[in-house]
């Protein structure tokens, strides 16, 4: 049980620090643009975390993923993908400043990493028995 | 002297070198992940293109002469119908094994899934018709032809992913022994 209280001090602490990129990032230039960033990588998690019970139940017995896992792994990468562009695109056509880009970038990707390691240190320990 | 026994069947002619990706059991899942990386990609290129043109300001003019409009937005439109045609199709259904329903039902099946790489194929030559004909042939200056290749490369990449996603949800079906198809 390698996730403590110290694991979760340290995830806050780096999706409060994800959130303060992105909330400067907007209000430095008085461009509230780059907050749907933050929006986009927190629904990030959402298709995997309902298509992923679609898929085999206990009793089917084979670990062949059906269409709903491949769909909510599908919109996942959109998402992620959409998340990362849409500031380059904003900061390409002049409507964000480029460090404002950056900044929102790099929150995003704080918030989604902590969204991921999260997940990944508190259901390991529930799924370790079936491996 | 003799040759060294070749590794491969020498009957055939055609020896497709495609790259043997030892995955394992996690190819479904990266192929899925990839193809959904590149249709978002290939969408942002062309909103990249779009919001551009919307912002566009010229430093030796007043107005741009082109802008994107919706006649640049039909190519992709087809290209993500055909897109959606090709993988709603089941996959079994296309094989035609015997006992697996009606042979109309075969039929029917390869009839939408032609219409669907027959969308896709006119969303790509689409985008490369509007590229020729609205930026190529008309002397805009060399910056507004980013428009026409954003489209080109947004229907170049909508084919690429569906390839991603057909291989990915094909190859790792009854534990990866008809790789063909």
């Amino acid at each position: 049980m390698a996730a403590g209280l110290k694991t979760v001090i340290l995830l806050s602490f780096v999706l409060a620090v994800g959130f303060l990129l992105i909330i400067l990032s907007c209000a430095l230039w008085a461009n509230w643009l780059p907050l749907l960033v933050a929006i986009t990588f927190v629904v990030a998690p959402l298709p995997n975390a309902l298509f992923s019970h679609c898929g085999s139940d206990d009793f089917s017995g084979s670990y062949e993923p059906t269409g709903a896992v491949d769909l909510g792994r599908f919109f996942t990468s959109l998402i992620v993908v959409t998340g990362f562009a849409f500031p380059i695109v904003l900061a390409h056509s002049g409507v964000i400043n480029t460090s404002a880009c950056a900044m929102s970038i790099v929150g995003g990707g704080l918030v989604y990493g902590t969204i991921l390691s999260y997940s990944q240190a508190f259901s390991q320990s529930e799924d370790s028995d079936f491996e | 002297m003799s040759l060294p026994r070749s590794n491969y069947d020498p009957r055939r002619v055609c020896l497709n070198p495609f790259p043997d990706l030892h995955l394992g059991k996690y190819r479904r899942t990266v192929g899925v992940y990839l193809a959904g990386a590149l249709f978002a990609i290939g969408n942002f290129v062309f909103f990249d293109a779009a919001v551009y043109s919307a912002h566009a300001r010229v430093p030796w003019g007043v107005d741009p002469p082109v802008h994107v409009t919706f006649v640049d937005w039909v190519p992709g439109i087809c290209s993500i119908l055909g897109y959606l045609v090709v993988n709603l199709i089941d996959k079994d259904r296309i094989k035609g094994d015997e006992g697996f329903g009606d042979s109309r039902a075969v039929w029917r099946a390869r009839l939408f899934l032609f219409i669907g790489f027959a969308l896709m194929a006119g969303g790509l030559a689409g985008s490369v018709t509007v590229l020729v004909l609205k930026y190529v042939l008309s002397d805009y200056a060399e910056m507004f032809k980013y428009y026409g290749y954003a489209n080109v490369t947004q229907n170049l990449l909508l084919m690429i992913s569906a390839a991603f996603l057909w291989m990915a949800q094909s190859t790792s079906g009854e534990y990866e022994y008809n790789l063909t198809l």
